[in-house]
């Protein structure tokens, strides 16, 4: 290894001093050291579950934050930076609403839902309280299951699950999708029930009438849209803003097809958080409808609602994924670039606050560099007022406000651009909340 | 690479200094075997089985280590994040402290891979050779094994690079002079760059 085609710095550690035992001897004796084993050839990678944000709610899902379980303990109303949860099983899907969250698995155990944090709609379905049968837990402060009233329960499985401000959707393989929680606007795709009480609440409503099987759920704040196999998108809810884009701004109780400029068109995404709606379509165009005030669909109406489906005409190339946050947007092309618009602190500095078109974010700044040209943003989401977005190489960048400590930084500061968040493993999927996060990471060995 | 200065070469090495500039090493390890030292030559400590480990799996380890780095290098660097300056330099990856800091990692990748052995480029600031070995260390940790560094070979410092350099056989006065003369170049334009 001397070939002397340059001066080297060679460090050979500390060797020469003090009469060492003979080489042999060392020799000897390393051979003779015992091997350990602390990973076999199988070792398979772990799949856990992190959270952080705002505790209180108990949206986290560790009792100990909200109620230490030692004396000498405190409680911990904020976690700035990612914990580890604890779960019995894998969790393949997770979904933050405001102030409680869902945890679901694929598994054909009979408990395939959890819940935590805020109930005082249900939205986490019925958890009996010990100290009183009669009577419903207003705060979950640990992952309970949700007992759903399925037909078949060793069979069917859970596919994905939603939350927006106060219901929640569980989409299943083979049974429908089940809504629970707040029906007040017709979110939860039943006729609205005047004077009804939705705490300690058992209904949990199944919905099956669409046209072909349901592949994604998606909640907004108060309204639910449905994105069919067949790539169309239904609606239910609140639509003053014209978030259900069905033609008016009254309450929709029943799931209803939109039409629009998304009619015939192979919808293969739908996003939303807050009262704006965008759809991806197979051809890599996207369309939005809802609420325009923050400049979200100010590119093709100057009105502030829009009630109808629209064409976005944005010349950014073929878009992948959308993802729609309480004011601004964010989009994720083929070619791996992230474009944000709309209002609020939008990842480009603390200069850009509004924009109607799109702007790019810096590849640079997600760890693409000459040295890792490779580097490419594989998803986005959105929170209330936050965004996120996963690389290949399994790394979580935030920004945005940091509510409550909700973008796992560790600072309490808001993040103009986006920012590292350091988790002990492959981030595989994040679902953003209002004031808090949860993600699923597989370990590294 | 090892830099002197000559006479008013001594003064422009201290701004050099100042300016903190990267330096890249290549560095050689081990693995299954643990040491005090963290060195191949140090007291054996430990021993353990490696066959689990692949090069994927010790990539994923290194982005984070560059990952968990790059915050370091933002925080030292003392600028304030919420200006519009701290994102330019963000985007355009400038931003690394002007003063004393911890070692920093800018960039590590993999060169070789054969197990048992392994070769990695560091890209880094304010190290210490005791540092680079003990990340050896730490990787072999947390590929659930251990490891110990073999070689350590400084192939930049700044803006001098392995081509720049003297072999021993170059050692006479001639070749010194045309290597300060093809260097003073690269050395005034980055002292401008830095501090002005």
């Amino acid at each position: 290894a001397m070939a002397g085609v340059a001066r080297r710095l060679l460090c050979r550690g500390l060797g020469a001093a003090a009469g060492p035992p003979g080489t042999r001897q060392l020799r000897e004796a390393e051979e003779a050291a015992p091997v350990f084993q602390y990973a076999g050839k199988a070792a398979k990678r772990k799949d856990r579950v992190f959270v952080w944000g705002f505790s209180y709610s108990g949206a986290l899902g560790v009792p100990s934050f909200v109620k230490p379980d030692a004396g000498w303990k405190k409680p911990r109303r904020i976690q700035p930076t990612p914990y580890r949860l604890e779960t019995e099983e894998k969790i393949s899907s997770a979904a933050c609403g405001y102030g409680f969250t869902l945890l679901a698995s694929k598994t054909r155990d009979i408990t395939k839902v959890w819940g935590m944090g805020l109930n005082k709609d249900s939205q986490l379905g019925f958890q009996r309280s010990r100290r009183d049968q009669t009577k419903g837990y207003e705060y979950v402060l640990e992952p309970s299951p949700i007992p759903l009233p399925l037909e078949k329960p060793q069979q069917t499985r859970v596919l994905q699950v939603s939350c927006g401000r106060a219901h929640s959707l569980v989409l299943t393989d083979s049974e429908g999708v089940f809504t629970m929680g707040n029906n007040s606007y017709g979110q939860c795709g039943r006729k609205v029930v005047e004077d009804e009480i939705y705490s300690g609440s058992h209904l949990i409503h199944q919905l099956k009438e669409f046209d072909s099987r349901v592949v994604q759920v998606v909640c907004g704040q108060d309204h639910s849209l449905f994105r069919t196999k067949k790539g169309t998108v239904y609606a239910c809810g609140w639509g003053a803003d014209g978030q259900t884009g069905l033609g008016h701004y009254n309450i929709t109780s029943v799931p209803t097809k939109l039409h629009g400029d998304i009619a015939g068109v192979n919808i293969i995404q739908v996003s939303s958080y807050g009262d704006c709606c965008l759809a991806v379509s197979d051809e890599g165009d996207v369309f939005g409808w809802g609420n325009s005030e923050y400049l979200q669909l100010a590119s093709v109406t100057e009105t502030t609602q829009v009630n109808v489906p629209r064409h976005l005409p944005f010349k950014i190339g073929k878009v992948k994924e959308a993802a729609c946050g309480g004011t601004g947007n964010l989009v994720l092309t083929e070619e791996g670039n992230v474009f944000v618009w709309g209002y609020g602190i939008l990842g480009k500095g603390p200069n850009l606050i509004e924009t109607a078109v799109p702007e790019m974010i810096p590849p640079s700044l997600f760890g693409w560099s000459d040295f890792s040209p490779d580097t490419r943003v594989a998803r986005v989401r959105c929170g209330l007022s936050q965004f996120a977005a996963l690389t290949n190489r399994g790394e979580l960048f935030v920004w945005g406000k940091n509510l409550r400590g909700c973008l796992g930084t560790g600072r309490m500061e808001d993040q103009y651009f986006p920012w590292r968040v350091t988790v002990p493993g492959e981030v595989v999927d994040v679902a953003c909340g209002v004031d808090h996060m949860v993600s699923m990471v597989r370990s590294f060995t | 690479v090892s830099v002197l200065g000559i006479g008013h070469g001594n003064k422009l090495l201290t701004d050099l200094y100042n300016c903190h500039l990267t330096r890249v090493y290549t560095v050689g390890g081990l693995f299954g075997k643990a040491t005090d030292d963290f060195s191949d030559t140090g007291n054996l400590v430990e021993k353990t089985t490696f066959d689990h480990i692949t090069r994927e799996k010790l990539e994923r380890i290194l982005a984070v280590i560059q990952g968990t780095n790059q915050k370091a290098l933002l925080m030292y660097s003392n600028i304030d994040m919420k200006t519009q300056e701290a994102y330019e330099l963000a985007v355009k990856g400038l931003i690394r402290p002007m003063g004393k800091s911890p070692p920093i990692i800018t960039a590590v990748r993999c060169l070789q891979f054969a197990l048992p052995e392994f070769q990695l480029e560091i890209h880094c600031l304010h190290e210490t050779q005791q540092y680079l070995r003990k990340m050896v260390h730490e990787i072999g940790l947390e590929l659930k094994s251990s490891a110990v560094c073999t070689q350590v070979r400084r192939i930049r410092d700044g803006v001098f690079t392995v081509d720049d350099a003297l072999p021993r056989t170059q050692w006479n006065l001639q070749s010194i002079q045309e290597a300060i003369w093809n260097c003073q170049l690269k050395v005034e334009t980055e002292l401008e760059k830095t501090l002005g």
